[in-house]
């Protein structure tokens, strides 16, 4: 199986599942365990996609569009949808269809195709919308920090594409937007922070509803909005060509909030209030074109709505603790008001993209509803002047390979055979709450709809879509059961360039009576994707389900999917065996019961609910290797190579590269460490010592070059202190308790958690237990 | 602490600056600052003055006038004769009162008159030449000559008061011979004619009065008559000059302040009182004078149209300066009239112009104050201007253990402690109780009973004195100099030109402001937001921080937005000049006033200061926000009446809760409406009531003529002396006790005047009532104690101390009844009524406040013998005039807008008296024959004319002042000379709307403004010019004044006069 990460799993449509081929009933469903689901990545770059400069044909019944997968009666010029069935005539400028003579999006391979319109007619034209930023700065830091900060947004502005709309919010005590269109001199709008403000307080405030026959409708689809609201977005939008000069030098000037911080306090922040104008702004000027709020953000919110802690220090940021025992005072409120937040800017279809820089924590559990349903990005650093966040920030903006690809203001819909039912989506999206027959009666994550807002969204955001399978009555018109089953996710979104896009993906895949048939199932496994699906359904779990015990609630769907998959003889551990399709399964299941998914307590909400967000969109790949980091081993003997997750793996000798996703580790054996401190590698006579301390470092980088956000670097040495970060991810084969058992050089680590083989023993044990 | 420094009160070195002149730099040096001090002296000029033979231009109606009131008959001559002799009898003073005797008129009653004319020159001339000199210091001079006639004079002798050429001749008066002598005289013979005719006239009435006078006694001694005869010349009205021009004693002028009055009593008063040898007077007085009577008609039937307008009561101008100390003798000397320019050398007694009295001698029980009909109130101005030549305000320093107080009152040290038991202990004057004499503060008593250090320790010999305030007196560090500017651009501001016209005003003022480091400076302007600009030196350039919320207000920064001015100064004046430019084109018509005003306190509210508003729109949006009442108003008319009043009171309730906490925060608003429609000052003029500020109100506003006086109103406002975060309370002795204070404060305790903000114009009225009886012969106390904060940062305790006789006769009352005192305590009361009753119903009180005063003393002071004489007390004669005028008031019209009916309640809130009586009362003078006056009587005001439309020749130019604005009436066939000559301009038709006064190069041009800065020097008030022209709305504007007229809903003068006494005959029935 792990070849298959190297030939790209996911293929030309970006589609992973759980299972590669179905089960027909509920039944069977529940009986395999692990859910039906699929990952999507809905505009993933691939080189075999074509590019369409024309509008698809749609199914006049159920919006499903023309594909590889349709029936074509070439004489009739019908299509017949394979959803719904129903026949559609081609439209007269098909009439050259035949045999040899068919559109693209029937081609066999071109199961994704983009449809790119520069001239939607039925919306009048609108030229490509430039991409907006909208900064909003936390001033309420240290000077050291605002500088880093600052120079952070310099350089930001100075990738902007020059005709990127540019706003400026700054923050502390209380908001301040300032009005860059304002020549005589600096003019900048204060709100305070203690009070929550609507929309339209925010625009009256502004003086933004000067034009007092806004169009009733949400969108301004029509021209004319766009022309009345230009001169007013000019007021506090400007071309990143036009107010480079301005922002510099308003940067410049700016200085941390100057109101008094009173000793044993907090300084005072009004984040919420903040972030709420900006949006109050973006409404006001921009609705419904492609927008992000990109924040910086150096504490807690203490003042006004979205307040997480008090301004006293001596009450402490709330703990996963205080959130189980229900004492954190402010969460749910700060929740709520972020909620409100998020649907603001959903309906809006802007991002909010937070970049959280503190060694305190600043509210990321409480804004992660906002930030994920818009489809916002997420950075988490100790300080504005760390490369996690500096080198991060400036990806956002980077252009070319780099690019993040980011795009905006998306909308997935899904179009599936009859008997499947949508539960639901994980993942930075937003329900629209579309009702169809496909809607499932269960939810899961953002359901209830069809249809999905994505605000924000890069080329490699990742869904994850559950299904239920309901077969209908007469769910063949035609008689006799349909072999295959059938999917269509439509993404229409706004690219880096402004254009808008439609990207349409038609997946199929083969029903199977599982219950005469579960080689069939098996074969259809996909582990990587299984585990990363459990380890985002526990997530969900954890965060929405009171008193889930998550480890348990792994431990049990293991053992079931070990009972109903292996073969075995009946209580007889011995006898145990598993597929090749789910070997490795279970240790999957052991890292994610380790991880800081399942393991929340050793972390603060604020970490836990980022590490969530980043496992929720990201890939399989990636995510999996949050969940169980990768190890290489780097030695005079031998080339690099792939090492045991185990301390087993730690030699004097050798230099580990642990990869964990959020962290890079490079671990020095002791000798490595005592030969580099003598300085050997200085040495012309020992440049192969010198070349195997660089190529952990080498390696390293190339991790670090294309992940985003950017992951902590942490190099150290064997005993050192920062050596915890790579002695928490190990298996703890050997511990205080087996130290004799040790190998010279090795090491031991503290804990009286369950080691891998241990945890073996016990699930071939429980397995097979009839 | 001890700094010699006073506080910010009188500026260090200079006296007060001048008003605002327009030379801004000219204030400063004292010198100069003497020279144009608001307070004109005279000193130096007297000598001519004196000696012009006025004469000729008397004629009017100079003589006749005050005759009317006493010896009408005496016509002229006796006017001045009357009283004045009395008093001054013996002294040379002779002239004016002199000037009665001379009388020589025909009339038998004229006895008194008679003397009149003749002598008085006769021996005035001595005088004059001495007065030159001596007004101020000289005094002595005079005595010397006094003496020898009668030994009353001495003791006034002091010259050194001489009269000062009061603005307001109006209680000076008495002193002056007004009138010309001879000419006088003719006409006064002439006049008795006429008068007769008609008993009512006060004329009549005046033949009457010499009848009278024999059985003079008491009653008439009211002496007032003296004064009476003062009147008349109308020439001489204010402008020392003129009076001068009564050749008669003109110069003199230098009597002391008792003047007349005494003598009259005498059997009444105890001699002592005054020092006047009460003796010699007392033949004069008698007969002559004791009070105005007018003649009128015993029956009602008489038309009043009879009565000669010429001979009835008018003020009359004291054209010289009078040196005043405050106490002879042990005995509180009777203030020269607020109105009238004299130097206070302060020999126990605080000078008048910091606490005045409407009676100067206090009733000892309540029931004879209530049978008197006159009102026991003080009038405390406790920052006054000086005079430019008197002492300075002394400051002691007490060390650590502060001022001396008595333990139980806590009344301040002050020169009535009577120290017993060798020094050891001491008796509270005001609270009687005995307290132990701080030992560091003992002294050894001298044979005299008094303290043998008593004349080196000002608080022990001063009726005003500054003590450097302890800690104690503390909460929190003297708080800086803070001044915030608060500027209206919304649209209409912008495009009349009002916010250019601030902004240019405010950045001419920075270099006005205080130096150093305790001077801090913000600035904000607004529409339907709030802007703010952080002026820190640190920035490139000034950062505008905007507050759009204006329902819920918050300020932007902490820091930055107030700043040290050395620190801001360039980018004040670059933010000040670009304001105009950078809302240029802003289409916001809305304006947040009450938000703005908030937002600005909460940036000051750490320190408190001075908030000046500049506002020209109704405020319409954020908190306070009000609506054009004026239009539902009129919709309304019909129903209204009865609840027209209404309109009157503020609209809004948040504005005064909004400006108590500003007061509470030491926030001082002052508001400038520079507007051309409705702003409701009724609801606005809240906040500076409350905060202790004022508003300035520029209706209609022209760029063009209203920029001068918006920079000068400002500057004055900055730059005159103040004091800030200030509590102010008046102790009394035992047997009054304070009943109600009123003017522009904040009252959180009842006992305590707060004052975020005072300054030297600001009066507080405050009106007393007996809570128990005074022994005959004893003293009654007054202490002013007022803690503040200087501009430059020292706390300061100014204690005002004065001291009155207590009284148990009546006469004595009215004797010593202080008229420009009394009405500005009328008027007060009047406007304070006006939002809450019906206007007639007002206008009804007042008219029988007067009635009754009249009545009473008409009852029990005067001989019953003549029921046709309307007799009036010679100190209160021009009571029913001023009635009249307050009648007429703009406040009291019902035909006014309501925000001028507002404005003018708020502005009467807070008068001082000397501007009280010109406010409702103003002078009129003739301009147009300024040079050729000049030549004749050196003066540099000429003498006011009565306010009454016949006067008003079609050839003729008039200037009408009332302190606040200046009309200039061109009427209809003026020389097109004299039209070329002031205005530039050849005929009338070219008079433009707006008008600046401007200097052109000829002596007619020169003197004009020579005699408007005049005016505005005394006034300490630029004056809104404007130009009036007949049968033009200006025209009509300017008529209104002549309160003398009859109006259609408004009697005349004379017609007043005789309604007054109807009434008055009517309750002796």
């Amino acid at each position: 199986m792990s070849e298959m990460a190297v030939f790209d799993p996911e293929g030309v449509d970006g589609v992973r599942m759980t299972w590669g081929v179905w089960p027909r009933t509920k039944v069977e469903a529940s009986k395999c365990v692990i859910p039906i689901a699929a990952t999507i990545s809905p505009i993933r770059p691939h080189p075999d996609i074509p590019t369409l400069p024309y509008l698809p044909l749609r199914c006049k019944t159920c919006t499903g569009i023309v594909n590889p997968y349709c029936r074509v009666d070439f004489t009739a010029k019908i299509w017949i949808c394979p959803f719904c069935f129903q026949r559609n005539h081609f439209p007269p400028h098909y009439s050259m269809i035949s045999e040899t003579n068919v559109p693209a999006e029937l081609y066999p391979q071109y199961t994704t195709v983009e449809h790119a319109f520069t001239a939607p007619e039925s919306h009048g034209a609108p030229p490509p919308q430039p991409p907006v930023f909208l900064l909003v700065l936390d001033t309420s830091v240290i000077e050291e920090e605002l500088g880093y900060a600052k120079s952070a947004l310099k350089q930001a502005i100075g990738l902007l594409p020059d005709n990127a709309l540019v706003g400026f919010i700054s923050f502390g005590t209380q908001v301040q937007v300032h009005e860059l269109g304002f020549s005589d001199l600096t003019k900048v709008y204060v709100f305070r922070g203690t009070k929550d403000i609507s929309k339209d307080q925010v625009l009256d405030q502004l003086g933004l509803n000067a034009s007092v026959h806004r169009p009733a409708t949400g969108y301004p689809k029509g021209a004319h909005q766009g022309l009345i609201n230009s001169a007013l977005v000019n007021r506090f939008l400007l071309p990143a060509s036009e107010c480079e000069y301005t922002l510099n030098s308003l940067l410049d000037e700016l200085q941390t909030d100057q109101w008094p911080v009173q000793p044993g306090n907090r300084a005072l922040r009004c984040t919420g209030v903040a972030l709420s104008v900006a949006a109050g702004l973006l409404g006001a000027c921009l609705p419904g074109t492609g927008a992000r709020i990109i924040a910086l953000v150096g504490g807690p919110c203490t003042e006004g709505p979205g307040t997480i802690v008090s301004k006293d220090l001596s009450e402490p940021a709330r703990s996963h603790k205080d959130l189980d025992k229900d004492a954190a005072p402010h969460f749910h409120k700060a929740v709520k008001f972020y909620d409100n937040l998020a649907k603001q800017l959903v309906s809006q279809g802007h991002v909010l993209d937070l970049f959280a820089s503190a060694l305190d924590q600043v509210g990321v559990a409480e804004m992660k509803g906002v930030i994920e349903r818009t489809g916002g990005l997420v950075v988490l650093a100790e300080s504005f002047g760390h490369s996690v966040f500096k080198d991060s920030f400036r990806r956002v903006f980077e252009d070319g390979e780099q690019s993040l690809g980011l795009c905006f203001n998306a909308t997935l819909e899904i179009n599936c055979s009859k008997e499947i039912k949508i539960q639901g989506i994980i993942g930075p999206c937003s329900s629209l709450e579309k009702k169809g027959p496909s809607c499932a009666d269960t939810v899961i994550g953002q359901g209830n709809t069809t249809a999905w807002k994505m605000c924000g969204l890069d080329k490699r955001t990742c869904l994850t879509v559950f299904f239920d399978i309901s077969p209908s009555d007469r769910s063949n018109p035609q008689g006799g059961l349909n072999p295959q089953l059938y999917m269509q996710f439509l993404t229409n979104y706004q690219n880096p360039e402004g254009q808008m896009r439609l990207r349409v993906t038609t997946v199929t895949r083969r029903w199977v009576d599982s219950a005469t048939n579960s080689e069939e199932l098996v074969e259809g496994f996909d582990q990587e994707t299984a585990a990363v699906v459990m380890a985002r359904l526990t997530s969900l779990k954890m965060e929405m389900e009171e008193e889930f015990d998550a480890t348990r609630w792994l431990d049990r769907s293991l053992i079931r999917l070990c009972s109903r998959f292996g073969d075995y003889r009946k209580d007889d551990p011995a006898s145990f065996t598993l597929n090749p399709n789910f070997s490795l399964f279970p240790q999957f299941m052991f890292n994610l019961r380790r991880s800081q998914f399942v393991q929340v307590f050793n972390n603060s909400p604020d970490e836990t609910a980022y590490f969530r967000m980043l496992l929720n969109r990201e890939n399989i790949l990636n995510s999996v290797v949050m969940i169980q980091p990768s190890l290489l081993s780097y030695s005079f003997n031998s080339p690099p190579a792939p090492a045991l997750l185990d301390v087993a793996s730690i030699a004097a000798d050798r230099i580990l590269l642990l990869d964990a996703y959020f962290s890079v580790v490079i671990f020095h054996g002791m000798t490595i460490a005592q030969w580099r401190n003598a300085g050997y590698q200085n040495q012309p006579e020992h440049q192969a010592f010198a070349q195997l301390l660089q190529a952990p470092h080498d390696d390293s980088q190339m991790i670090i070059r294309d992940r985003f956000p950017v992951p902590r670097l942490v190099v150290c040495d064997q005993h050192g202190s920062q050596a915890r970060f790579l002695l928490a991810r190990l298996n703890p084969s050997a511990t205080y308790n087996s130290a004799h058992e040790v190998a010279a050089g090795s090491d031991v680590i503290f804990t009286d958690d369950v080691s891998l083989q241990v945890f073996f023993e016990h699930l071939q044990r429980l397995a097979v237990q009839s | 602490m001890a700094s010699p420094v006073p506080s910010g009160v009188p500026r260090p070195g200079n006296a007060p600056p001048p008003p605002p002149n327009y030379n801004p730099n000219v204030q400063r040096a004292p010198a100069d600052s003497i020279a144009d001090g608001m307070q004109n002296l005279q000193i130096n000029r007297p000598p001519s003055m004196p000696n012009q033979p006025v004469p000729g231009p008397p004629p009017p109606f100079a003589p006749s006038p005050f005759a009317a009131t006493s010896a009408s008959s005496a016509p002229s001559s006796a006017p001045f004769s009357g009283y004045a002799p009395v008093s001054r009898s013996g002294p040379p003073a002779g002239f004016t009162r002199a000037g009665p005797p001379p009388t020589g008129p025909p009339n038998a009653a004229a006895s008194l008159r008679p003397s009149g004319a003749p002598p008085p020159f006769g021996s005035r001339p001595p005088p004059p030449g001495a007065l030159p000199s001596s007004p101020l210091m000289t005094g002595p001079v005079v005595p010397p000559s006094n003496p020898s006639s009668v030994p009353g004079p001495m003791s006034n002798g002091p010259p050194a008061f001489a009269s000062g050429p009061p603005r307001f001749p109006l209680s000076g008066s008495v002193q002056q011979p007004p009138v010309g002598p001879p000419p006088v005289s003719d006409r006064m013979l002439q006049a008795p004619p006429t008068i007769r005719p008609f008993p009512v006239g006060p004329a009549g009435s005046f033949s009457h009065g010499p009848p009278s006078q024999p059985v003079p006694p008491l009653p008439r001694f009211p002496a007032a008559s003296a004064t009476p005869r003062a009147t008349p010349q109308p020439l001489h009205p204010f402008s020392s000059a003129s009076q001068p021009s009564v050749p008669p004693y003109g110069a003199q002028t230098w009597q002391m302040q008792h003047r007349q009055v005494t003598p009259p009593i005498p059997g009444a008063q105890p001699p002592s009182m005054f020092e006047m040898p009460p003796p010699p007077n007392q033949p004069m007085s008698a007969g002559p004078t004791s009070m105005s009577h007018l003649p009128l008609p015993g029956s009602p039937a008489a038309g009043p149209s009879k009565i000669d307008p010429n001979q009835i009561p008018r003020p009359v101008p004291s054209s010289s300066v009078i040196l005043f100390e405050t106490r002879q003798v042990n005995q509180a000397n009777l203030p020269p009239p607020a109105t009238s320019d004299y130097i206070v050398k302060d020999t126990g007694n605080c000078s008048p112009r910091l606490m005045r009295c409407t009676i100067n001698q206090i009733p000892c029980s309540g029931d004879l104050l209530t049978t008197s009909g006159m009102q026991l109130a003080l009038m405390v101005q406790p920052l006054a201007l000086p005079h430019p030549s008197e002492e300075p305000i002394q400051v002691i320093d007490f060390g650590d253990s502060g001022p001396v107080r008595c333990s139980r009152c806590k009344g301040y040290i002050n020169p009535f402690m009577k120290f017993i038991d060798q020094g050891r202990r001491f008796i509270c004057n005001l609270c009687g109780f005995t307290d132990e004499t701080p030992r560091e503060y003992h002294c050894n008593l001298g044979p005299d009973g008094r303290r043998r250090d008593a004349d080196e320790r000002p608080e022990l010999c001063r009726g005003t004195v500054e003590f450097v305030a302890t800690k104690e007196y503390l909460v929190r560090d003297p708080m800086p100099a803070v001044f915030f500017f608060l500027i209206d651009v919304s649209m209409n501001a912008i495009q009349t030109g009002a916010t250019a016209a601030a902004c240019s005003a405010i950045n001419q003022v920075i270099a006005d402001l205080p130096e150093g480091p305790r001077t801090f400076v913000g600035i904000a302007t607004y529409d339907s937001t709030i802007h703010f600009y952080n002026l820190k030196r640190a920035l490139q350039q000034p950062l505008m921080l905007i507050v759009p919320d204006v329902q819920d207000v918050y300020t932007p920064l902490q820091t930055d937005v107030i700043v040290q001015l050395s620190e801001c100064r360039q980018h004040l004046v670059q933010l000040l000049e670009n304001i105009p430019t950078m809302f240029q084109s802003n289409k916001v018509s809305d304006s947040a006033f009450g938000a703005a005003v908030q937002a600005a306190f909460l940036a000051m509210k750490t320190t408190g200061g001075k908030l000046l508003v500049f506002q020209s729109v109704l405020p319409s949006v954020g908190i306070g926000a009000l609506f054009a009442r004026e239009a539902e108003g009129r919709t309304n008319i019909s129903a209204g009446e009865k609840e027209a009043h209404k309109m009157l009171q503020p609209a809004d309730k948040n504005l005064k809760t909004m400006a108590i906490e500003f007061a509470e925060y030491q926030v001082c608003v002052d508001v400038f409406i520079t507007t051309q429609s409705y702003v409701d000052i009724a609801s606005i003029s809240v906040v500076p009531k409350i905060t202790g500020g004022q508003i300035y109100y520029y209706y209609p506003f022209s760029v063009l003529s209203d920029s001068a006086k918006l920079y000068n109103d400002l500057r004055w406002n900055v730059t005159r002396p103040q004091g800030f975060e200030a509590v102010m309370r008046v102790r009394c002795s035992q047997g009054l006790q304070v009943q109600e204070y009123s003017g522009n404060y904040c009252k959180r305790i009842p006992t305590d005047v707060d004052l975020p903000g005072i300054d030297s114009d600001k009066t507080i009225m405050v009106t007393l009532k007996h809570d128990d009886k005074f022994q005959e012969g004893s003293e009654c106390s007054f202490q002013c104690a007022l803690l503040y904060t200087t501009v430059y940062g020292q706390r300061r305790i100014r204690v005002t101390t004065l001291s009155l006789p207590c009284t148990t006769v009546l006469s004595n009352l009215f004797r010593s009844a202080d008229l420009d005192t009394q009405f500005a305590c009328f008027l007060k009361h009047a406007a304070s009524e006006i939002p809450t009753s019906p206007l007639s119903q007002i206008r009804e009180q007042i008219t029988n406040f007067c009635i009754s005063i009249l009545h009473s003393y008409r009852k029990h002071c005067a001989t019953v013998s003549s029921s046709g004489q309307l007799i009036l007390p010679e100190a209160l004669k021009l009571l029913p005039l001023y009635t009249l005028a307050l009648v007429k008031s703009i406040g009291l019209r019902t035909d006014g807008r309501l925000d001028e009916r507002s404005y003018w309640i708020s502005r009467v809130s807070s008068i001082s008296t000397p501007l009280a009586v010109p406010f409702v009362c103003p002078r009129l003078i003739a301009i147009h024959d300024l040079i050729s006056k000049q030549e004749t009587d050196g003066s540099l005001i000429p003498p006011s004319k009565p306010l009454f439309s016949e006067n008003i020749i079609d050839d003729g130019i008039f200037l009408l002042e009332n302190g606040e604005d200046c009309l200039i009436y061109v009427g209809n066939s003026v020389n097109s000379d004299i039209l070329q000559q002031i205005f530039g301009i050849s005929s009338v038709d070219e008079i433009p709307a707006q008008f600046v006064l401007q200097q052109y190069d000829n002596p007619l041009s020169k003197k004009v403004n020579e005699v408007v800065n005049e005016i505005r020097r005394q006034r300490c008030s630029y004056l809104r010019l404007r130009l009036c022209k007949k049968a033009d709305p200006s025209g009509m504007l300017f008529f209104s004044y002549m309160v003398e007229d009859k109006t259609p809903s408004g009697l005349s003068y004379v017609e007043f006069l005789v309604h007054i006494h109807r009434q008055i005959q009517t309750k002796m029935v």
